[in-house]
């Protein structure tokens, strides 16, 4: 194997594991807390993706600008979660599982039907803010900056959510009233104040994941639906509700995509599920099994 | 979870409500039998993709709301009857068509098999839906790559069968008799797992699902019961598949993906998956709000899915679940759960 063609993969695996790992983290982290697997999380990663196109338009002028927009989108989303809890999410606290699976199933269908008849069914595209819009040579073989701006971006979030859940007061709540919310409440946390702003941050996230990977692909409504599906699984191979797992599953997931594609491009997405397979086999509970997750 | 009372065939009551189910069914097949005479092509063929879609959210409320395993890619079992049947016309491998079909649904059920076995055996849950998921995926990208089933373009141009019995042949090359023969093999499809509920093998599969530790303890076997379930859940799928190829005479990979999986779930859900009869109430619901919505960008998305959180949070039993308890209340002799 050719060094440029390891090089290229390896970016390419780690820029598209990173990308999903952005979208995963809300996801990941709602699952976590709430024990709810939140089927409208693309669906809003979308909303992220178009309101970060209404504000910020198709040609950012600088990254700042862009990481401004995609805050603002985050913050956006942000404010549709609370809503969405307040509405709906609330009701489904304690219910069986498969009743969230539907009506989050509905927001999601909800939500593409919005889209729809706010933007239409055109496709739109946004470029990279110009400092990243450019290619660089590592190791024989061209690597856009943009990739690596992600890449850096995913770490960031990844690293900025280990240390929220692992060393500081809030995660600490965080991991108790995931643990037991019955014993929280009776110490003194107030446990409905926490699921929410739990909810709030992981729909931040996807509207923030909205903002930063428009330039990826063509927007359109369909942009949620592709990159769930892979946050979902890199969720189960990374054990349900762990932030860690779900961050090693999305760079392994990332890899073989990536290298499924080069090397064997006449049957490419195909791996991805064969991985999948011998990890629902080997590990059906995933990398780093969650306590209390089904 | 206390709403799952089991309503299934609820006649008790008052002599006149145990006539009136049978009654309206007759009315209601006769009427679906001779609509190429009262109703327009358009509206016959939403009619014909009704009654395969309620099959077809039959067969996964059988999964679902009788042996509680939730599959999120049950389109794969559709997917794999439609193309078997698509390529078998196409290509005329020179079977009748009924021997297509029932090849059809054993392939469903064998692939259902070969899931069941390694699956079931740890997975439930989400990891089962997750799982489910993703093999369904996995065949849209392995028929993408068939250049025999038309990689991403589908394939087209099915003819509709000739069904030769020797005496005598019956010709489904028309669109009106193909639909005839649709309202008949439904009707046999639906008695048929109408049978298989109310058998003992259904009383199992409720077992199953109400508490798998105490099936287990009164001597079921709870992983046959699941793959048999899973099975027949998938073979009927695939039959459903089947009966659509010469209906739509295209099959293409938009029926093979994850979101076309959930159109049984929304129709089961939409009529309530604890009666009998609530997925193809729901089935008739959403082809009808589609049907009215169909031309407005996002409104039909905006419908259904607002429709769908509504009933979760108003009414999780659904539509039937809901006339249902509206008849106890008026009634008042409704055995109460």
């Amino acid at each position: 194997m050719m060094l440029s063609q390891a090089v290229f993969v390896l970016f390419n695996g780690l820029a598209s594991g990173m990308a999903f790992f952005l979208v995963a983290a809300g996801l990941t982290w709602v699952f976590g807390i709430l024990k709810l697997l939140n089927l409208a999380h693309g669906a809003f990663f979308m909303l992220g993706a178009y309101i970060a196109y209404t504000i910020g338009g198709s040609w950012p002028e600088s990254v700042w600008a862009f990481l401004g927009v995609a805050l603002l989108s985050a913050m956006a989303v942000g404010a549709l979660g609370y809503l969405t809890d307040l509405i709906v999410l609330k009701r489904l606290r304690g219910v069986d599982y498969h009743y969230a699976l539907i009506a989050t199933f509905g927001l999601m269908l909800f939500c593409e039907g919005v889209a729809k008849a706010i933007w239409g069914t055109d496709y739109f595209a946004v470029m990279p803010p110009p400092e990243v819009d450019r290619a660089i040579v590592i190791g024989g073989s061209y690597i856009s900056l943009y990739t690596i701006f992600v890449i850096g971006l995913g770490i960031l979030t990844f690293l900025v959510l280990e240390i929220i859940m692992h060393r500081t007061w809030a995660g600490k709540i965080m991991r108790a009233v995931s643990n037991d919310p019955w014993m929280s409440g009776t110490v003194g946390i107030n446990v409905p104040m926490v699921l929410m702003l739990s909810v709030i941050a992981s729909f931040a996230l996807a509207g923030f994941a909205g903002g930063i990977l428009v330039p990826n692909q063509a927007l359109s409504t369909h942009v949620g639906a592709s990159f769930v599906l892979f946050a979902f699984l890199a969720v189960v191979i990374g054990g349900l509700g762990s932030i860690r797992g779900t961050f090693i599953a999305c760079i392994m997931l990332g890899i073989v995509e990536s290298a499924n594609a080069t090397f064997l491009s006449q049957y490419g997405g195909i791996a991805i599920y064969v991985l999948l397979a011998v990890f629902l086999v080997w590990k059906p509970n995933g990398l780093f099994p969650a306590q209390g997750a089904t | 979870m206390g709403q799952r009372t089991l309503n299934i065939g609820a006649t008790t009551g008052t002599p006149i409500t145990v006539w009136l189910g049978p009654v309206a069914l007759t009315i209601l097949v006769v009427l679906l039998y001779f609509a190429p005479h009262l109703v327009n092509p358009g509206i016959l063929f939403v009619v014909g993709m009704t009654l395969i879609q309620s099959v077809f959210a039959l067969s996964w409320n059988l999964l679902f709301g009788y042996t509680g395993l939730p599959s999120f890619g049950h389109a794969g079992f559709y997917a794999i009857g439609a193309y078997f049947t698509g390529a078998a016309l196409r290509y005329d491998f020179q079977l009748h068509f009924l021997v297509t079909l029932v090849i059809a649904g054993l392939l469903g059920a064998l692939v259902a098999l070969a899931i069941g076995v390694v699956a079931l055996k740890r997975l439930t849950g989400i990891f089962l839906a997750v799982l489910t998921v993703a093999l369904t995926e996995a065949l849209g990208k392995i028929i993408g790559f068939s250049p025999a089933l038309g990689e991403q373009d589908g394939l087209g141009n099915i003819p509709r069968p000739i069904m030769d019995f020797g005496l005598f042949t019956v010709d489904l090359t028309h669109g009106d008799d193909y639909y005839r023969f649709l309202v008949v093999a439904v009707v046999a499809i639906v008695a048929g797992l109408w049978w298989v509920v109310h058998s003992r093998l259904g009383r199992a599969f409720r077992a199953v699902r109400d508490d798998a530790d105490r099936a287990r303890f009164v001597g079921i076997d709870v992983l046959r019961y699941r793959v048999y379930s899973f099975m027949i859940s998938g073979g009927t799928a695939a039959l459903a598949g089947a009966l659509s190829a010469p209906l739509t005479r295209i099959v293409t990979l938009d029926q093979v993906n994850w979101l076309a999986s959930t159109q049984p779930i929304l129709n089961s859900l939409l009529g309530g998956f604890t009666s009998f009869w609530g997925p193809i109430v729901g089935s008739v619901a959403f082809s009808t709000i589609n049907y009215w919505t169909r031309s407005f960008p996002g409104l039909s998305e905006m419908m259904v899915g607002g429709i769908l959180v509504v009933v979760i949070l108003v009414a999780p039993t659904g539509i039937v679940g809901m006339l249902g308890k509206l008849r106890d209340r008026f009634t008042k002799n409704g055995d109460k759960a």
